[in-house]
């Protein structure tokens, strides 16, 4: 009742002087490329011709393992990391190395540029300040390199260019692909996102569990026992290369984690602190034990974890690799470890969360654009055990509380939410989420679950087990998945732009599809989802020359000896050792335009006979300009997101045809295409190639975000309208999936606004919805509503005495609530 | 058939009463507080609102218009003539306008229609302990179409509030008390003077209306001070005020701190704003709170 305006109800600080320098010494690193395995890779691969496919890849990642330069930053406790730096990115030219070229010949910032624009803050600021000092360059954009390292990048891409997995793939489809025209159209128009470049892998998560409890000498005892037993005997049995790649690439990790401990024993023997000194052997101590053995207690099984996550990330040009179920993991080590606290915990864990956040991701300039830098490592608490009790235990909450405290961009935190979460778990959630930093998102169990028994048929407590989030929204069973997914998206924008200009793409004047003159409804819907068809089948058999060339090249060996079942079955996960391989994806977004646009046809032109379809062509071609009457026409039109059956329905129909459709091809495997929609950023750069829609958009605006949000300002009658019209989907059909709400803090201060959002949590899931996440609006947000008025029709404040549309309240009254969350925020 | 006059149905109202509520605004009310925010609940009958902010004074409504009630005012915005717009049946100027400034507030509707609207969210009343409340205006301004919205929602097992001025008589309020089941009631002057000069009414409906809630339902109650500086925050005003809800056995007032930023919504439509001064700081309201709990407490 009293002050109305406080900001952000919840703003945490690091537990520790630790890990408040560690963040701190995080956000003044300027952002580093290191070319320090990609050094080693190649100078083994150089050596390694004629080997076996499987072999070569695993010496070459073993030898530059062997080689890379142990680290350790002041402070730390747990140890390796993929570069020499704070902030470094591995250029990983063995998987792309056209576009680094490209990118250093300076010709690809400038093409790209029109479509995607970067942050400028922050590390990327520091970059730019240090080049314009001394022996730097700046590379991709914003990151750093020194100017030798800069020229044996070149060299080394050069080596490459031709080896790459990108240029064996062009050489696959390229050649012999029919439809390969309209998939380098489908680029040029923007129906595609950017070439494969560099990586179609990583939204998997690894057998961390197995990792863990048997250590990896077991593993490679178990391995070496196979290959003893292995006799040759037809194509379809056990590959022996593959086991043998597993022992090597194995005793290359050793190799790197012996690497650290002696490192940290060489620091403790010049180190003056006796604190620090005593830690530095702790530390050693735990790195000459794991990942050998099994953890002896909680720290060390911190440490286990993260020398395997950082080996598989290390292997590839990972988008998504992901911790999983941490909460779980490391739960009996820390349950076993008497002197194992939850401040302990929090702490690591905020390590932990430096940790991921300073792993950078370089590629061309376009997927950084999307990804805004962010790496997807989805970290998911929660859930259920095996058997259905809720999973939550206290190691869950001491995750959420470190990112309360420390507010990181990564890990993406994730609650697998389910009815019988405790309380105190679900209240903690709600607490981090008022932290504003917008984790961690909500997914529901029940629908996952319910989609991987159809699509997978396998048993509900493995389902349960092993439910995890592989990259930002879509889920995946880890340990046992096929982690070579596609990561492409198709842009349904774009085809609504072919479908109202009949085949003829109207931004870039290619034409892409035949004309075929609709003259109905029925024949515009008909029309839209041919085209739909025939970019979704070609865009997925494009996908899976690249996987092939995937196999041929960069096949992951390290990662596969960590999915269950490669090592039973003798097979890395390119050639089907996974038990799941089911998980490439087809993903898409922006079908929310096209819905409101063939809803608003239908009643516009349909209809009220407002209009011809020709006159609407004209509108739209003339980005509405001097059409505004007509525009208000479809603008009124139904939208989703209200809650309205008829606009509702449009979507329904659409998304059913999409999914079943996509589920119809087979991926690289053999296996069905999951469906699935994502949106990271794409709505930005597929709307900027985009004309105008009628829906009303204009030409370049952004499509809709997520997967079932509305429009911003199309959902006019709040966030419940919004849930229900989501609720319609029946989310268990796809794989993903995402819906966004945003609030102002007011709507969910206190303890009766987190019983608010749980409750809305809980509806929406027994709808029954599948994601949900809240963005708790700042100062800046405001600031934004107030120039886009128009992108925050949905946004309700609360003014003292009354809650109103932030679109409907005076300049006067929207400077004043600025001024006023600003205010309340320092 | 019987019908009432709604300005808003806002969902998700999460202020007024436990937990996701929706909230439905009664067009009407027989007070004139001179602090009001809403000036569009005042009237009964629907009215034409414009949007002066979002107005780019092309007169395109004035063009629309049968009966030539837009004309440009002395300000360069469009003027409007409210008595010819209280008969009008086309309201083409809203059409006419390309920006959306010009909109009607107020709709006719049914209780069966305002009773739909409610149910739509009842999945979200049920795991959140929400559920209707009916404010205003003075929704018991409208007391046949609140009673039947109230039976209607309480028939379909949704929790019903209604927000009051308390402004009513003995009937109506016995017709509608057993129907609710939270008064958010809003005290504003204890004297019934000084009530009737910053609301335009006397108080003695108001303390009534309080008096037969206190002895029969003390529990359905929430009493609510809108702390307005130089009206409603005097000294003596809470004093008084405290001695009153004594006599009646009841206790905690909760404080809203007057805030002024209705005001620029009464040129909107065609009113002047009655007063503004500046809303008072946290300390004041501060201060307010204690005086009051302190009072209450040492009763
Ligand atoms: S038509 Fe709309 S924008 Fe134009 S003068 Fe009238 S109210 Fe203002
Ligand atoms: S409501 Fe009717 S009378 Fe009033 S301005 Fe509009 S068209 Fe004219």
């Amino acid at each position: 009742m009293f002050d109305t305006f406080v900001p952000r109800e919840v703003h945490g600080q690091p537990s520790s002087r630790r890990t408040d320098d560690l963040k701190q010494a995080y956000l003044q690193a300027p952002l580093m490329i290191d070319i320090e395995y990609l050094r080693r890779l190649t100078d083994s691969h150089r050596r390694t011709d004629g080997m076996e496919v499987l072999e070569r890849r695993a010496e070459d990642h073993a030898f530059a393992l062997e080689g890379l330069t142990p680290v350790i930053h002041p402070g730390e406790r747990i140890v390796g990391h993929k570069t020499r730096f704070l902030r470094g990115a591995i250029p990983y030219a063995n998987y792309a190395a056209g576009p680094f070229l490209r990118e250093m010949r300076q010709q690809e910032q400038d093409a790209q540029q029109k479509h995607i624009s970067l942050g400028e803050g922050g590390g990327v600021a520091h970059a730019r300040t240090a080049a314009a000092l001394g022996d730097f360059e700046v590379f991709s954009g914003k990151f750093l390199i020194s100017r030798p390292e800069l020229a044996e990048l070149a060299d080394l891409c050069e080596f490459w260019e031709d080896r790459c997995l990108m240029a064996v793939g062009d050489r696959l489809w390229k050649r012999d692909f029919p439809d390969a025209q309209s998939i380098e159209n489908g680029w040029t128009v923007g129906l595609y996102t950017a070439p494969h470049e560099p990586c179609p892998e990583g939204r998997i998560v690894l057998d961390f569990r197995t990792a863990l409890s048997r250590g990896y000498l077991a593993v490679i005892a178990d391995l070496e026992a196979r290959i003893a037993d292995f006799r040759p005997g037809g194509p379809e049995g056990p590959d022996l290369h593959f086991w043998r790649a597993g022992v090597r690439v194995l005793r290359g990790a050793l190799t790197f984690a012996a690497r650290y401990a002696a490192e940290a024993r060489r620091l403790a023997a010049v180190e003056s602190a006796p604190v620090r000194r005593a830690e530095l052997l702790q530390m050693a101590e735990a790195c000459e034990h794991v990942p050998a053995h099994p953890p002896r207690n909680f720290r060390e099984a911190v440490q286990s974890f993260w020398f395997t996550y950082v080996l598989g990330h290390l292997e590839g040009a990972h988008l998504g690799y992901s911790p999983g179920r941490l909460d779980q993991t490391l739960w009996p080590y820390y349950r076993d470890d008497p002197t194992a606290t939850p401040a302990q915990a929090v702490e690591l864990a905020e390590e932990l969360f430096v940790k991921m956040t300073r792993i950078e991701y370089v590629a061309s300039m376009s997927w950084q654009g999307l990804g805004h830098g962010n790496l997807y490592q989805n970290l998911i608490l929660g859930g259920l055990t095996a058997d259905g009790h809720p999973a939550d235990n206290a190691l869950s909450q001491a995750f959420l509380q470190a990112q309360i405290n420390l507010q990181m961009t990564q890990p993406t935190l994730s609650v697998w939410w389910h009815p019988s979460l405790s309380d105190a778990f679900c209240r903690k959630a709600v607490e981090c989420v008022k932290t504003g930093v917008g984790y961690p998102a909500f997914f529901n169990l029940e629908t996952y679950l319910r989609h991987e028994a159809r699509t997978t048929g396998l048993p509900l407590e493995t389902l349960r087990e092993n439910a995890a989030m592989g990259g930002c929204t879509e889920p995946t069973l880890e340990g046992m998945s096929y982690g070579v997914v596609q990561a492409g998206f198709v842009n349904h924008g774009k085809l609504l732009d072919l479908t109202m200009h009949d085949g003829l793409d109207p931004v870039t004047g290619v034409r892409m599809f035949e004309p075929t003159h609709p003259a109905t409804y029925a024949e515009v819907v008909a029309s839209f989802q041919a085209k739909m068809h025939h970019a979704v089948r070609s865009w997925q058999q494009y996908w899976n020359y690249v996987m092939l060339a995937h196999r041929q090249t960069v096949p992951l060996v390290f990662c596969s000896v960590f999915v269950r079942d490669c090592v039973g079955r003798g097979r890395c996960m390119d050639d089907g050792g996974a038990v799941n391989n089911r998980t490439p994806t087809t993903l898409s977004s922006g079908l929310v335009n096209v819905s409101n646009s063939l809803a608003a046809i239908r009643k516009v032109v349909f209809e009220d006979g407002a209009c011809t379809l020709n006159e609407l062509r004209d509108a739209l071609s003339a980005d509405w300009q001097g059409y505004e009457s007509l525009r208000k026409r479809f603008v009124a039109a139904p939208k989703w997101g209200n809650d309205d059956d008829v606009a509702d329905g449009v979507f329904l129909d659409l998304y059913d045809d999409y999914v079943t459709w996509c589920a119809g091809q087979r991926n690289y495997l053999g296996e069905p295409y999951d469906p699935s929609m994502l949106a990271i950023s794409t709505p930005v750069p597929f709307g900027k190639a985009c004309g105008a829609f009628p829906d009303g958009r204009r030409a370049g605006q952004p499509l809709a975000d997520g997967v079932t949000s509305p429009f911003p300002g199309t959902d006019v009658h709040g966030p419940t309208a919004v849930i229900r019209s989501s609720s319609k989907v029946d989310h268990t059909r796809i794989r993903g999936g995402l819906l966004n709400l945003k609030f102002h803090p007011t709507a969910i201060e206190g303890d009766s606004g987190a019983n608010n959002l749980l409750a809305l949590i809980r509806t929406y899931f027994e709808g029954p919805g599948f994601h949900v996440q809240f963005n708790v609006v700042d100062s800046q947000m405001l600031r934004d509503a107030q120039a886009h008025p128009d992108r925050y029709r949905d946004l309700v404040v609360r003014v003292a005495g009354f809650s109103a549309y932030w679109v409907e309240m005076s300049k006067a009254l929207q400077d004043q609530v600025i001024w006023r969350t600003e205010h309340a925020q320092c | 058939m019987l019908t009432g006059v709604v300005f808003d149905i806002q969902p998700f109202a999460v202020h007024d009463g436990p937990g996701i509520r929706t909230q439905v605004f009664l067009k009407g009310c027989p007070l004139r507080c001179a602090w009001c925010c809403n000036p569009e609940s005042h009237a009964a009958a629907p009215e034409l609102r414009h949007h002066r902010a979002r107005c780019h004074t092309c007169f395109q409504c004035a063009a629309a218009c049968p009966s030539h009630a837009i004309e440009q005012g002395a300000d360069g915005l469009p003027r409007i003539d409210r008595r010819a717009c209280a008969q009008c049946a086309t309201h083409a100027c809203i059409d006419a306008c390309p920006n959306d400034a010009l909109a009607m507030c107020g709709t006719r509707m049914t209780p069966d229609e305002v009773v739909a609207a409610v149910l739509k969210d009842a999945a979200f009343y049920r795991n959140s302990g929400g559920g209707v409340t009916f404010s205003g205006g003075e929704p018991l301004a409208q007391p046949a179409f609140l009673e039947a919205c109230l039976r209607g929602c309480r028939e379909a097992g949704i929790a019903t509030a209604v927000s009051t001025t308390g402004y009513t008589t003995p009937e109506v309020l016995d017709a509608i008390e057993p129907l609710v089941d939270l008064f958010l009631f809003d005290l504003k002057l204890a004297d019934t003077a000084q009530h009737a000069f910053w609301t335009g009414v006397g108080n003695e409906p108001v303390f009534r209306s309080l008096a037969t809630l206190a002895s029969r339902c003390p529990e359905k109650l929430v009493l609510r001070l809108p702390l307005v500086p130089g009206a409603t925050d005097a000294p003596q005003n809470l004093a008084t005020l405290v001695d009153r809800l004594t006599e009646l056995g009841l206790g905690a007032v909760q404080v809203a701190p007057y805030h002024g930023l209705g005001a620029d919504k009464y040129a909107d439509f065609g009113r002047a704003p009655p007063m503004s001064p500046p809303p008072p700081d946290a300390p004041a309201v501060r201060a307010a709170t204690v005086a009051l709990r302190r009072r209450i407490d040492a009763r």
